[in-house]
Formats: structure tokens, C-alpha cells, sequence
């Protein structure tokens, strides 16, 4: 299950982070997606050591913990993606999947002319596609 | 394929823009116009390049940006690429279009064949009034390259070349 | 000489040069954005909206005759229908339909439910009195105008504002009669 999945711009400011857990733990999950960034970075300043081929957006496993996995995903234009989830057997597939769909839903919500780059995505819309993408992780590819 | 409206439809929104800013908000004030008609370019651009890239790895240099703008991005706006990119390898690069399509749809007086820069905002004396309004509707596509660029983390100043008609170039110019 | 019929909307549509509908969005959504930050009032955008649309309009006209080969719709009914069905087809690639007409026919609503100027558009709070596509008000009062009809053109749903449907009303104000001999040499 995706625990929390987030947008961050630039400056590594939160453009958009949403956790999906009934438990209280929103402030462990953002204090995990702050952590990632930072593995992020070394990934693109060091693809080497990256498994995915060199400047793909898709960045893989970032990092495990004891109870989640983390994802990450960098766009052209410098914005990064990040998908935590508990899920322990994650097939990449559906990452990739997931990261395709979140990537569209992105890209139309900065296509609002009211959008102001660089600056939070409040659209109910994208936060709809996102609630929408996140439910069916994993089980677009089942079939 | 994605949706699609007819070709008119942009042009007459680009020149009914145009003539909004420059005939009616601020006549006679070219130096006020011109900055809005760029920045309107410059969202545009900054939004494209934020859709056309999607399905791209990341860009590894200037060159490779500057490449995907001359063909899938300008394939996209134009069905056709830029015909000629030349670079003096410092950072200056000029992307000619020999027949730029929103230029032949406009009825550009041959007279001024003296041409002009668009980066030139005061109008010489004697310069025409169709190079001037041509000089205008230039404001627009500079702005879409230099927001596309920038959005591709390359910050830089853009200018139009229409001194070779039909042809129009770009001159991107990129700011260390 | 039997008259040519009037060819489809589609059928213009899938002859004319045709460009992503993306750039025309996102190209008229940065107007609107622009015209925001330089007038402020939002009535003020409004107007220029409609104006640019009145401008395009009664240039747009000689052009949808030529392709349409709709001969000058004489009759208010007649002509409604032939934006709907056949102008915003050509232009935009949607159909409109026609209701809510009025008892004498000089009243009715063009209806709809597509819009390519609203893809990815979502008002923020702080503009609740604009009318986004009231640019496509003033292409039809300018484009009818132009074949010799007065109209009065407003916003009676807007899709932006939680409606379901665009609806404008267009309301037939004054026709003048054609006093100009336009096909006299034939």
C-alpha cells in the first residue's frame, strides 16, 4: 500500500506531499521524504551507481527501512517525485506504471494557467487523480 | 493523437494578442507591449517543454536541450524542425527557420527588407509600420523558447533575426 | 442552378489545417493570466476578452462562408444552428447544439459540453466574477454582426463556475435587412 507520495520543487521545497495512512504518522513520512532527497541527489550527481540507464526519470529504490520502500522519480525539468510505500514485494513495473501516471496528472495540473511555477499545487483535480492513481497501484498490471 | 483545433484559431488568437497589447492597451508604447506579449510566450514555453519532455530521460547538457528544441519541439508547434542550428560554442546559439509558419501567415509588407531585431525595443525612424508589427508578434515565439529553456534549467536571453524573409532565426544566448 | 449544400462540420474540419489544441490553450490561458495582472479588475478582462473575440469574430466570418459554403443564413433559427453545428466544429473540433429558443425565435442558448479553451483550467478564488471563454461571446456577436444581425451574447452557465454545461445566450437584438446588392453582377 503507498503510504505517502510527494512533488518537490528546486529548492527542495514541498510543491505537494500527501500521506494516505489512518494512522498518525504524517509527520514520520514526510520527515522519510525529506530524508530521500538527499539520495536523490547523489543518484543524479553519481549515475554510476545508479541500476536504471543514465538520466532516466525513473530512479528506482532510493532507499528501504525497516517498514517502507521509498521511490524516486526526477523530470526533465528538475521536479522530483517520491513514493513511499509498505508494500515489500513491489514490482518495478508498477512503479514505473505509477510514476507514468503521476507524471501526466502533474504536467496537466502546471498546465493551469492560474498555476504560479515552482510555487504548492493546490488543484482538487490533481489531488483527485492522485487519490485515484495511488488506489489502483498495482493493479493495472496484475491482468 | 492528442486533441487538435483548426490552424486559424491560433492565428487569429495570436494576431488579435497582438494587437490587443499593442493597438489598444498601450499604443504607442512599444517598450510596455513588448515585455507582456514575451511573457505570455515565456508561460507557454515554460509549460510545453513541461509536457513535451515527458517521456524523455533527463537532457545531459545544453546542446541535447537546445537539439530537442529544434526537432520534437518545434515538430510539435510546426510540423517541421528548424532548418539550421549553428553554435559558436560559447553559448550563443542560432536556430534558423526558413519559412517560419507565423510569419507566413501574416501579410508582412516585402518593403521592409531592410529587416530588424527584435531585441531592439525603441523603433528606429523610418522603420516601417510592418516591421514593426512583425517585430511584435516576434516577442511571442522568443518568449516560448526562452520559457521552454528555462524550464529545462537553461537560463537565457532570446531574439529574432527577420533580416533574411521568409527565414526567420532565433538567437538564444546563454546566460553563465 | 441547384445551390451547393453546406458541407458538414466534420467535414471542414477534417480539410483545414489543423495544429495541437494544446498551444491554442495554454496560449489563450496565458492571455487571460496576463490580462489579469495588467488590468486587475476582473470586469476590466471581461471586456477585453470579449473585445478580442468581437475582433476575431468579424474576421473569422469570411472564412467560415468560404469553407462552409453556407449561403447567408437569412433566418436567426437558421443561422444559430450553423454556428453550432458547423462554425465550432470547424474552429474548435466540438459541436454545440441549440435550445431553449424563445416564442417569436429571436432568443436561444447555444449549448456546450466540450471545451478545448478549459483543458487543465481551474479558477483560483480570487477570480469568481470572470468569464474565462468570454472570448468565444465576442466571436459570435462580431461574426454575426458582420452578416447583418445585432446580438446581445452573455454567459448563462460556465462549466468553471461548477455548471455542467457552457451555455450562452444569444439574443437577437436588431437584423438589419441587406440593402447592399452583394451578388448583383451574377
Amino acid at each position: 500500500m503507498i503510504v505517502c507520495v510527494a512533488v518537490v520543487g528546486h529548492q527542495n521545497n514541498p510543491l505537494y506531499i500527501q500521506s494516505f495512512t489512518e494512522a498518525d504518522d504524517a509527520l514520520k513520512l514526510h520527515h522519510i521524504v525529506h530524508c530521500s532527497l538527499d539520495v536523490v541527489d547523489e543518484r543524479v550527481n553519481n549515475p554510476k551507481k545508479s541500476g536504471p540507464t543514465l538520466n532516466e526519470t525513473f530512479l528506482g529504490l532510493l532507499y528501504p527501512t525497516e517498514n517502507y520502500k521509498v521511490y524516486g522519480y526526477l523530470t526533465n525539468t528538475k521536479v522530483k517525485f517520491i513514493l513511499v510505500t509498505t508494500d515489500l514485494d513491489v514490482r518495478d513495473a508498477d512503479v514505473r506504471n505509477f510514476f507514468r501516471r503521476f507524471h501526466a496528472a502533474y504536467v496537466d495540473a502546471v498546465s493551469n494557467p492560474f498555476h504560479v511555477p515552482d510555487k504548492k499545487i493546490t488543484s482538487r483535480t490533481f489531488a483527485e487523480r492522485v487519490s485515484n492513481i495511488v488506489k489502483s497501484f498495482g493493479l493495472s498490471s496484475a491482468g | 493523437m492528442g486533441r487538435e483545433v483548426s490552424e486559424s484559431c491560433v492565428d487569429s488568437l495570436l494576431t488579435e494578442m497582438v494587437s490587443s497589447y499593442c493597438n489598444r492597451l498601450y499604443a504607442n508604447k512599444p517598450e510596455l507591449a513588448a515585455p507582456r506579449i514575451e511573457a505570455i510566450g515565456y508561460q507557454v514555453g515554460h509549460q510545453l517543454s513541461e509536457r513535451y519532455t515527458m517521456e524523455r530521460p533527463r537532457f545531459s547538457d545544453h546542446l541535447e536541450a537546445i537539439k530537442f528544441i529544434c526537432k520534437d519541439f518545434w515538430s510539435e508547434l510546426f510540423k517541421k524542425q528548424i532548418d539550421n542550428l549553428k553554435t559558436n560554442h560559447r553559448g550563443t546559439f542560432v536556430l534558423q527557420d526558413n519559412k517560419f509558419r507565423w510569419l507566413s501567415h501574416m501579410s508582412v509588407d516585402p518593403s521592409s527588407e531592410n529587416g530588424s531585431t527584435v531585441e531592439d525595443n525603441s523603433v528606429a525612424a523610418g522603420e516601417s509600420k510592418a516591421t514593426q508589427a512583425t517585430s511584435m508578434h516576434l516577442y511571442f515565439p522568443c518568449g516560448i523558447i526562452r520559457g521552454a529553456l528555462s524550464n529545462l534549467g537553461i537560463p537565457c536571453a532570446v531574439s529574432a533575426d527577420i533580416s533574411n524573409l521568409p527565414a526567420c532565426s532565433f538567437v538564444i544566448r546563454i546566460k553563465a | 442552378m441547384a445551390p451547393v449544400g453546406p458541407r458538414s462540420g466534420d467535414a471542414i474540419f477534417a480539410n483545414v489545417e489543423r495544429v495541437n489544441a494544446e498551444l491554442f490553450t495554454l496560449t489563450y490561458g496565458a492571455i487571460v493570466r496576463q490580462l489579469l495582472t495588467d488590468l486587475e479588475e476582473v470586469e476590466e478582462v471581461n471586456k477585453q476578452l470579449d473585445q478580442m473575440g468581437y475582433n476575431i469574430g468579424i474576421r473569422l466570418i469570411d472564412e467560415f462562408l468560404a469553407k462552409s459554403n453556407v449561403s447567408r443564413c437569412v433566418d436567426f433559427k437558421e443561422t444559430a444552428e450553423v454556428i453550432a453545428k458547423v462554425g465550432f466544429k470547424m474552429f474548435l473540433g466540438v459541436t454545440a447544439s441549440v435550445t431553449n429558443w424563445d416564442a417569436d425565435g429571436t432568443c436561444c442558448s447555444i449549448v456546450l459540453e466540450d471545451n478545448p479553451l478549459v483543458d487543465f483550467v481551474e479558477l483560483p478564488d480570487t477570480c469568481q466574477g470572470l468569464y474565462y471563454c468570454n472570448i468565444l461571446s465576442g466571436v459570435i456577436r462580431g461574426a454575426l454582426e458582420m452578416v447583418s444581425m445585432k446580438t446581445e451574447v452573455t454567459w448563462a452557465k460556465d462549466m468553471l463556475r461548477g455548471d455542467d454545461v457552457f451555455e450562452l445566450q444569444v439574443k437577437l437584438l436588431k437584423q438589419v435587412p441587406e440593402e447592399y446588392p452583394y451578388k448583383d453582377d451574377e
